[in-house]
């Protein structure tokens, strides 16, 4: 009998280290050269959304406050419609999250954020992604509005960071500006390696 | 349309840059929750250097950015057009640390001045210039502002400042880094640690305290605190990288002590450290297995593993039996470790701020305990005999080792002795694999003495003789368990108020009722014996909802921890004590009542003016929790001490001595 409980308890100790393996293994952030995490969001307009949807297809993540002022230096100029219009085009999907909470500054309601996508011109693949949680959020390790990400067709993250390179508020400064999306996503199409895949988000806190 | 003023400028053979004149030039500009105004003197003196600068005043609770403005915001921006004068670049006074929610912002969280140096021409008369302003201002949200400020100055033969702005001028003069040559702090190495860390480690000959430092680059470094580690003369810092960011080829950075600053320019990385830890991994294994050897000794585990012992000496089992129990026991004791171990992590793992003890923040676990030390204590004292059947965890009967096993891990849990609090803080930030084996080596530590008492025969014969004696022993060793019942029941009126006492003392009268009930009658009186007890226990419960304000009662001198509280006291320079402590945490009760709360020591922190903080994590509290991180620790006690002017808190031992805190306050005064 003693032999049974030592038995069992070995039994315990192993199931509870391999459960620890298994947690163990989950992302915490998106990461450029690792794998994305995954998701599972819904949009605007109700459909669900998940990383393995957009398994073999370039994929642009975008997060988004409508009240944020760097948020509307790239919407008001136009910057990031143009992006979104320019990529869709090519066959790469484009989404646009909303991670603020209820109550907080950027929360829509999904008719909110279908009027707002037509006031903004959006011209993402999708209506907004309601991340009301904030769980897509935290997986990516979203700091700012506008913080971005571009995930390969085999799901690894080869674009983390600013959109581009000047964390002023005027829009003027655009025309200007190195923008390190579209240089990851041209050279990404080209079957080049990104020159940067990384760099400091600048912009407003996302509003989890 | 050209106003008046650029017009007369104009006459005078000045050129202004075209975009500022459709603007009102002015001297100063208002924004939301920001005014910026020049700190600039009212003439110059001919190709004489003099640091000017813009003033920003900012509302209470909005803050503006450094030159690297961390996570989130953006630095301010300055183009400056001169006319009659050169002026330098933007020197910007040390940052602080501002916590934004989940994010790390470098910044100024009050006014703050941006400095330059400007130089007139050469035998000009006047100098006039121009400056395009852009800034962002935040509390949670962020509102950028944008203006234009002229400044116009005759060149005479003085500077004049009026005395309130040159004082302003000085102020954060004295904060803008120096060169690295004055720097107490050299460099001794750079190189990055696996894909997301950075090690800085810096040396000093004369300085004592660790120096806040700040990098530059955004793109590779995060902003949130470095983690620092001291050996001897050596200060490591462990950034954090920013995700797939690539290396540089050197990092610029800069240190303050809270009132100077330095920079330290171009440190190269130097080869990549090995992923090893700085404290090796088998050094905090061994400290685990003494503490875990030490936790034997607690009061609340003392006597159930004596008994227990005993118990099998005296059944006379064959060497093999006990051998047999002992396995069972120590199986016992690492299961329990490496389950709390692994629901710890995992529980961390979603998030959930808590720590090392989080059982016992827990009312139905604490009632819990009270009720099984209560049976046990009966039974000690041969109130009950039990017959080894309801409660034989403590017993002597067979198979029961593996439980007691159980148990002795969850009574022994909230006696963090010494050696422990190092081991467990530090396992709390380890990979999992490497936080279970410190788990195991608590486990192991504290099976080992009952372990080996079992193994070896010859160390069972230097016990003494079973004989009558034992059960005079049995019956003292029940006062210990009743005294953890009376503790239990404090800290179970700590966790619920004042009903808290209430409710668990009826749970024992209950429980002693039924058992009664069951011993005297038969069948049928047990039968109502356990009906009861269950109603017992679906009403105790059923009130255990936790009060909603926190303990109102703070000891006289002492205030209920507050981030902000702390900030305020930090930024006047004025010394800080942090009680962290538990109603649970025996160690912590003990400190309390024989050094912090002494009239002496109470005088003592009186007249150095010392804002005392306790930090009550008798209940989960994810700030307290993060907090503790913070400080690498994730049990308690612990005591923080922030020198006046220093931001970076002392850590005292565990157990204190008055003596302690009095050397807090005389080395204050060799060092002034």
């Amino acid at each position: 009998m003693g032999m049974k409980i030592i038995n069992s308890s070995l039994f315990s100790i192993g199931c509870l280290w391999f459960f620890l393996l298994l947690s163990s293994s989950v992302a915490a952030t998106a990461v450029p050269g690792e794998k994305a995490p995954d998701f599972l969001v819904a949009d605007a307009q109700g459909d669900k959304h998940s990383l393995a949807d957009y398994a073999g297809q370039w994929l642009v993540i975008e997060w988004f406050n409508k009240d944020c002022p760097y948020v509307k230096k790239h919407y008001g100029s136009g910057n990031m419609q143009f992006l979104q219009k320019k990529y869709t085009e090519q066959d790469v999907r484009w989404l646009t999250v909303i991670s603020s909470a209820e109550g907080k500054q950027g929360y829509l309601e999904p008719t909110e954020a279908l009027s707002v996508a037509k006031t903004h011109n959006l011209s993402a693949s999708r209506p907004f992604l309601l991340d009301t949680s904030g769980e897509m959020g935290r997986a990516f390790g979203a700091k700012t509005t506008p913080h971005m990400f571009i995930i390969n067709p085999e799901g690894e993250v080869v674009y983390a960071g600013a959109i581009d390179d000047n964390d002023s508020a005027n829009p003027s400064v655009i025309a200007n500006s190195h923008n390190y999306v579209s240089a990851a996503l041209d050279a990404s199409l080209k079957g080049k390696v990104v020159p940067r895949s990384s760099s400091r988000a600048y912009g407003c806190s996302v509003k989890y | 349309m050209i106003d008046r003023r650029n017009f007369l400028i104009n006459i005078l053979g000045f050129l202004l840059l075209a975009g500022s004149t459709h603007l009102i030039a002015q001297e100063s500009i208002s924004g939301d929750h920001v005014t910026v105004r020049w700190l600039a003197p009212s003439s110059f003196v001919d190709r004489a250097s003099e640091k000017i600068g813009f003033y920003f005043e900012v509302d209470p609770g909005w803050h503006v950015y450094w030159r690297n403005p961390g996570d989130s915001g953006a630095a301010p921006r300055f183009t400056i057009t001169p006319n009659g004068a050169e002026v330098g670049a933007i020197e910007w006074p040390f940052p602080s640390r501002l916590k934004i929610e989940h994010l790390t912002n470098l910044g100024y969280a009050g006014n703050v001045a941006y400095l330059f140096d400007l130089t007139p021409d050469r035998g000009g008369k006047v100098i006039a210039l121009s400056a395009e302003l852009e800034w962002l201002v935040c509390k949670i949200e962020c509102i950028p502002g944008f203006g234009t400020m002229t400044l116009t100055r005759p060149v005479s033969d003085e500077t004049r400042w009026s005395s309130a702005n040159l004082d302003l001028r000085n102020h954060f003069a004295k904060r803008v880094p120096q060169s690295s040559v004055y720097s107490p702090w050299k460099p001794i190495s750079l190189a990055a640690q696996g894909k997301d860390r950075i090690h800085l480690l810096l040396e000093s000959e004369t300085a004592s305290k660790a120096p806040k430092v700040f990098p530059i680059n955004g793109d590779l470094f995060s902003a949130s605190k470095p983690k620092l580690q001291r050996e001897g003369k050596t200060l490591d810092y462990t950034f954090g990288r920013q995700p797939g960011a690539a290396l540089s080829e050197s990092a610029d950075f800069v240190l303050t002590d809270g009132t100077r600053a330095w920079r330290l320019d171009r440190v190269s990385f130097g080869t990549a450290m090995p992923e090893a830890k700085s404290r090796p991994l088998w050094l905090l294994v061994l400290a685990a297995l003494a503490g875990g050897i030490i936790l034997n000794l607690m009061p609340c585990v003392f006597p159930v593993l004596s008994i227990k012992l005993l118990g099998l000496v005296n059944e006379g089992y064959s060497e093999r039996g006990r051998w047999r129990e002992g396995l069972l026991y120590g199986a016992g004791v690492l299961t329990t470790f490496v389950a709390l171990g692994v629901l710890l992590l995992v529980l961390r793992s979603w998030g959930a701020a808590i720590g090392w003890g989080f059982q016992l923040q827990s009312a139905p676990v604490v009632m819990a305990l009270i009720a099984l030390f209560w049976l046990m204590g009966l039974s000690f004292s041969g109130v009950f005999e039990f017959g080894h059947r309801l409660v034989n965890l403590a017993g002597v009967s067979r198979g029961g080792s593996f439980a007691t096993g159980v148990l002795a891990v969850f009574v022994a849990a909230p006696c963090t002795g010494p050696f422990m609090g190092v081991a467990l803080g530090t396992a709390a930030v380890l990979p999992a694999v490497e936080a279970l084996l410190i788990f195991l080596g608590l486990g192991m530590g504290l099976a080992a003495p009952f372990v080996l008492l079992c193994a070896s025969p010859v160390l069972l014969k230097r016990l003494p003789r079973p004989g009558p004696w034992m059960e005079k022993l049995r019956q003292f060793l029940a006062f210990p368990l009743y005294a953890t019942v009376i503790w239990l029941l404090w800290v179970l009126g700590r966790i619920l108020g004042e009903s808290g006492w209430l409710i668990g003392a009826l749970l024992l009268l209950a429980v002693t009722f039924t058992l009664w009930l069951g011993y005297n009658f038969s069948r049928i009186g047990r039968i109502i014996a356990w009906i009861l007890m269950l109603t017992f226990l679906v009403i105790g419960y059923s009130t255990l909802t936790p009060k909603e304000k926190t303990f109102s009662k703070v000891a006289a001198g002492w205030q209920e921890y507050d981030r902000s509280l702390l900030d305020q006291a930090l930024e006047e320079g004025r010394p800080v004590f942090i009680d962290y402590t538990a109603a649970w945490c025996i160690t912590c009760q003990v400190n309390k009542k024989l050094v912090l709360d002494t009239p002496e020591v109470q005088r003592l922190f009186h007249k150095n003016k010392v804002l005392l903080l306790r930090a009550d994590w008798t209940r989960q509290d994810p700030e307290i929790t993060e907090a503790l991180a913070a400080l690498g620790r994730n049990s308690v006690p612990v005591y923080a001490w922030y020198p006046a002017g220093s931001r970076e808190p002392q850590l005292l031992p565990q157990i204190l001595q008055e003596s302690i805190i009095v050397d807090l306050f005389n080395e204050k005064r060799k060092t002034k």
